[in-house]
């Protein structure tokens, strides 16, 4: 029986594919099989597909992505996987997925052709006609008053955050919740103090914070050091997935495997220099997660090329 | 951008405003609403910025401001108008106003420099603070991909001014800061034609950049929003010091120098600040510097506190002059006789004002014709 402090921790699941050798992008399939395998470890008691179905029950289901560096974006094969799988799995049609970013020019430059209209998957960037920022009011918290893209207070029901995990120069990180500064009009704003705690506080603006259901994190190549535009010097391969449903869990858990490709190639820990990751720690205070490994239930699984599943360590 | 269009859209809305004409000088033409004419562009500039450098551990340190950004690449500074792109920064906003507006110089405010005279008045997207009280937050506040921008490099600024025979260029509305070198080229460009420049500042800028900038520039106006550290950074995000700073090197500098300072109710209103702003100015200013106290209206995100009573505002005329300084005027009050310039002498009405319009008096060249006093300004 599980004990119930370890059922109120919030649960993290790396999803390794280990028949990624040669380091490759890894195709549809594969990501689908982390996927199913990561949903599953998500749904504790039940399966991918039980899952899906009580996360994504109706409505509208919004995937920002990171496109902000061209040649390190949210990857196709990713989105597709992630795609099928809520659209077989619940009553959301595909023309019900919207794939967003904050401008469409980042969609494009990332190879993701633009679509707004009522048929296929929806492709928008918030400077799309008709969308924007939510000029009817300002949100506020903490530090931050901005305002949001309609994509968030109008178009979706449920936001799955699908960052990508990289060095970034100013944050230290950015995994998945930097992420979220695609979605306010001024994020120019809140770089700071290492980005903190107005990465914490962006999360924590209403629109963002109601409407997150997921983190997926892409942490299948990371680029360690010199972010967050692309550098092929530093890219390391994890060839893994970090999902939760808590995004400060998530990060934090994401942070160790920074640190770790950066140890491998005789780089400092992030908290050792001056790009400390300071917003989880402000995170945490706010309430919106918990940023110590100690409370967090981590589940590693690792995937064979065949598909079998069996468990494995974060390193 | 296509000029021809631009200036037929003007002349449209000169003839409209012709019925409308004060004593003195027409009102304002143009605008925003006027600006749907033109051709917009959605293209941002790639000219490459003044004043950074690189940094040894990648990225590059921006000198503009006091700010002192680091930033990476495809990253933007505070403003969102500067980016770095492969460690070269970039201004993106470089010929690329989003207002324009042909308004009465004493609109900027400036009560001493060519009363009576219209600037022609641009503005591009971004700031390099974020005042809770901004009244064009909605430019000021975005990136230059938010905005509905023009495509109008220095020259033709300065074809049109020629053209329509407007003898000031004013970058205001935003922060003419953060789009320095589209400033700086225009004035450069201008004062080849006799056209003067004048900024409208929250004073929020380097040394550096303000001594190469001043040269080029006939009067600056600088909103100096409090005289407290913490209001700066409670409600600017921004400090006072270099805005002090700024202010000596201007005066020292020898350009004509106004300011404002907008009284918020709570917030900046006391006796003792109006009197600590007063003996700052005068010790270190200058008692012959104008200022402008000015009214403000709830707006932006400070929606919560109420216009500011005539009462204080009278108040913080009463102490500044009490204090010493000559030219105290009070803002966005039509009809208050502090809007009007008195001789500091003998008391006599000089420049008689009721909102913008504007009536000479007794002020006979820059002297007071009553007494002869000379009176500080570009007249």
């Amino acid at each position: 029986m599980v004990p119930l402090y370890i059922i109120c921790m919030s649960r993290v699941v790396v999803v390794k594919y280990s028949g990624n050798a040669d380091n490759k992008f890894l195709d549809k399939k594969q990501y689908r099989r982390l996927l199913e395998t990561a949903l599953g470890k998500l749904a504790r008691d039940a399966d991918y597909k039980t899952y899906i179905m009580q996360r994504f029950p109706k409505g509208a289901v919004g995937m920002k992505t990171n496109c902000l560096a061209a040649f390190n974006p949210t990857l196709s094969p990713l989105i597709d996987a992630l795609s099928e799988l809520i659209t077989k799995n619940s009553k959301i049609d595909n023309n019900d997925l919207i794939v967003w970013e904050r401008t469409n020019k980042e969609l494009k430059r990332a190879g993701y052709k633009l679509n707004a209209s009522s048929f296929g998957r929806r492709y928008l960037g918030t400077d799309s006609s008709g969308v924007g920022y939510d000029d009817s009011q300002f949100y506020s918290a903490g530090k931050v008053d901005s305002m949001v893209t309609r994509i968030l207070t109008r178009m979706v029901d449920h936001n799955i955050n699908l960052g990508v995990l990289k060095h970034h120069s100013i944050a230290g990180m950015s995994a998945g919740m930097k992420n979220m500064y695609g979605a306010v009009h001024n994020p120019n704003k809140y770089h700071g103090n290492n980005c903190s705690p107005f990465t914490a506080d962006i999360n924590n603006l209403e629109p963002i914070k109601s409407k997150h259901r997921l983190t997926v994190i892409d942490a299948v190549r990371v680029q360690y050091d010199k972010g967050p535009g692309f550098n092929s010097k530093y890219m390391g391969y994890y060839n893994g997935l970090v999902l939760s449903e808590n995004p400060v869990a998530a990060d934090s858990v994401a942070l160790m495997i920074l640190d770790h490709l950066r140890r491998e190639n005789g780089l400092p820990q992030l908290a050792a220099t001056s790009q400390k990751v300071k917003y989880l720690e402000a995170a945490e205070k706010i309430g919106l997660g918990t940023a110590n490994i100690k409370s967090i239930d981590l589940q590693v699984a690792v995937v064979a090329s065949d598909g079998t599943t069996s468990t494995g360590d974060l390193f | 951008m296509d000029r021809r269009k631009f200036i037929k859209c003007l002349g449209c809305t000169a003839a409209a405003a012709a019925a409308s004409q004060t004593d003195f000088l027409p009102r304002a033409l143009g605008g925003l609403q006027n600006a749907y004419a033109f051709s917009y562009t959605e293209k941002l500039s790639k000219v490459e910025a003044r004043f950074y450098k690189k940094l040894e551990e990648g990225g590059i340190e921006c000198g503009l401001c006091p700010r002192h950004c680091r930033i990476t690449d495809l990253e933007r500074g505070y403003c969102g108008v500067r980016e770095n792109r492969d460690d070269v920064y970039y201004t993106l906003v470089y010929g690329l106003p989003c207002a324009l507006n042909i308004d009465p110089i004493e609109k900027k405010p400036l009560f001493h420099f060519h009363p009576g005279t219209t600037a022609f008045s641009l503005a591009t997207a971004g700031c390099n603070v974020n005042c809770k009280c901004c009244q064009n937050w909605d430019i000021s506040q975005s990136r230059p991909e938010q905005t509905k921008n023009i495509d109008m490099p220095p020259k033709d600024v300065i074809d049109i001014c020629r053209e329509r025979k407007i003898p000031t260029i004013a970058y205001t509305y935003s922060e003419p800061v953060i789009f320095y070198e589209y400033m700086s080229d225009i004035a450069e460009l201008g004062h080849k034609h006799d056209i003067k420049s004048v900024m409208i500042t929250g004073g929020y800028i380097e040394k550096e950049p303000l001594a190469e900038l001043i040269p080029r520039l006939d009067a600056i106006k600088v909103d100096l929003k409090a005289i407290r550290t913490d209001y700066y950074r409670d409600y600017v995000d921004g400090e006072l010091q270099p805005v002090l700073d700024g202010l000596v090197q201007m005066k020292k500098a020898g350009i004509w120098l106004e300011l404002v300072y907008l009284v918020i109710p709570t917030l900046n209103d006391s006796d003792a600040e109006f009197k600590e702003l007063a003996r700052w100015i005068k010790t270190n200013l200058g008692s012959d510097v104008p200022v402008h106290f000015s009214r403000f209206h709830p707006q932006y995100l400070l929606k919560n506190l109420p216009m500011t009573p005539e009462a204080t505002l009278q108040r913080a005329h009463d102490i500044s002059k009490a204090e010493g300084l000559d030219f105290v005027y009070l803002g966005n009050l039509p009809g208050h006789p502090a809007e009007s310039t008195y001789c500091p002498g003998c008391g006599e009405i000089l420049i008689e004002r009721r909102g913008y319009r504007v009536a000479p008096r007794n002020l006979k060249g820059n002297r007071c014709g009553s007494c002869d006093r000379e009176i500080p300004g570009r007249f």
